[in-house]
């Protein structure tokens, strides 16, 4: 055989191989291109208004834990998840809300003595968990 | 003659002048030794309530109440057992302050430091000094548990609930007929009387009980439940 025929071969296998590795990483991005994205349907995508209610927690300023009183009513008043459904339980009382303007300021019985009241917040949307806090406060007579 | 006249006139005109001048020199006096004695009166009323205010507003704010079962008591000393509460669990009795207090329902009854047993459970009003309470106020009074759950059991046999709640604790409630028991209405979210056929495993489940110290396995009797049904989480 030829030297140059040799050379052609080889010349040949070369740029052979260049354009069958050009065309296979061509290939991939081609295809990578025409996949689909995996992810929810546009429908199901968090509103902002979502979001914002994941952030919301349940606010209680007030009555504060272990707070005394000399009255026997006090006022629950905080900030929660607009549209949430909201249950304050005593053993003296149970109250059951829905909290549509986000904030709340409610009176509340209070039992002479020690009052255990636990506040449950249920979220409009319902994949969300509920929130929940527990307080201790105290009706103390001032005539005692 | 008339010259006594002129006298006289001149002598009673003297006098006269005499005791007006006086009369007029004691009017303001009398006005300046009074009026400083009631600025002084009104300065110190003042004063007076600023202090008590003050003395209030103190007292107010060191003013702490504690509650747990009695430990052990002795003489002018209980020992109560609130762990978790907080770290004061040493009370001190004052013999001329503490008043004593057991309440049955919406009354209350005094009664003497002598009359608290053992496994009492008593709430402390006071003021806290070096980790222990002095009591003004006792009062004994029975120890409920609030909190909620998820129903994973029902036993229509024993009328018997099993509770999970979201700190991963489960109470075994027993239904008795003095239990209060509603459900949420799902439209109007007001409560209503129900029956235990209506409980559901997967309802949700507000409830109070009684504790006492003796408890073991988280059993009670539930003194109320309130129930959201699961509908309420689908809808």
């Amino acid at each position: 055989m030829k030297k140059e025929t040799i050379i052609a071969i080889f010349l040949g296998l070369l740029f052979g191989g260049i354009v069958a590795i050009f065309i296979s990483f061509k290939s991939k991005d081609i295809e990578l291109s025409k996949n689909k994205v995996i992810a929810p349907p546009k429908k199901n995508v968090l509103s902002p208004n979502v979001t914002e209610t994941e952030i919301q927690s349940l606010e209680l300023s007030k009555p504060a834990n272990n707070a005394i009183f000399d009255k026997n009513t006090t006022h629950f008043i905080g900030t929660a998840a607009k549209d949430s459904l909201i249950i304050i339980q005593s053993p003296i009382k149970d109250l059951t809300f829905k909290n549509t303007q986000g904030k709340f300021d409610l009176e509340f019985p209070l039992a002479l003595g020690e009052n255990s009241i636990k506040i449950v917040v249920y979220p409009k949307e319902k994949q969300f968990r509920p929130q929940e806090k527990f307080i201790k406060v105290y009706f103390i007579d001032s005539e005692l | 003659m008339k010259k006594i006249i002129q006298y006289c006139y001149l002598v009673t005109l003297l006098y006269c002048l005499l005791i007006s001048s006086f009369v007029m020199a004691q009017t303001p006096s009398t006005t300046a030794s009074s009026s400083p004695t009631v600025a002084v009166d009104k300065d110190i009323q003042l004063l007076k309530d600023k202090v008590a205010n003050k003395v209030l507003e103190i007292r107010k704010q060191n003013n702490k109440a504690i509650s747990g079962f009695v430990l052990n008591i002795d003489g002018n000393t209980m020992k109560l057992n609130n762990s978790g509460d907080g770290e004061v669990n040493q009370v001190k009795f004052d013999d001329t302050l503490t008043k004593v207090f057991r309440i049955l329902r919406t009354t209350k009854k005094e009664i003497k430091t002598g009359d608290i047993k053992k496994n009492d459970y008593v709430i402390i009003s006071g003021v806290v000094a070096d980790n222990v309470i002095t009591a003004n106020v006792v009062l004994i009074d029975e120890n409920f548990l609030v909190d909620s759950g998820k129903i994973t059991e029902i036993n229509k046999e024993t009328f018997n609930i099993k509770v999970l709640t979201s700190d991963k604790n489960t109470y075994s409630l027993d239904i008795e007929t003095s239990t209060k028991q509603y459900l949420v209405n799902i439209k109007t979210l007001l409560e209503e009387t129900i029956g235990f056929s209506k409980l559901k495993e997967g309802d949700t489940v507000h409830f109070v009980v009684k504790k006492t110290s003796s408890e073991k396995n988280n059993d009670y009797s539930a003194v109320k439940i309130l129930i959201i049904p699961q509908e309420y989480f689908i809808k």
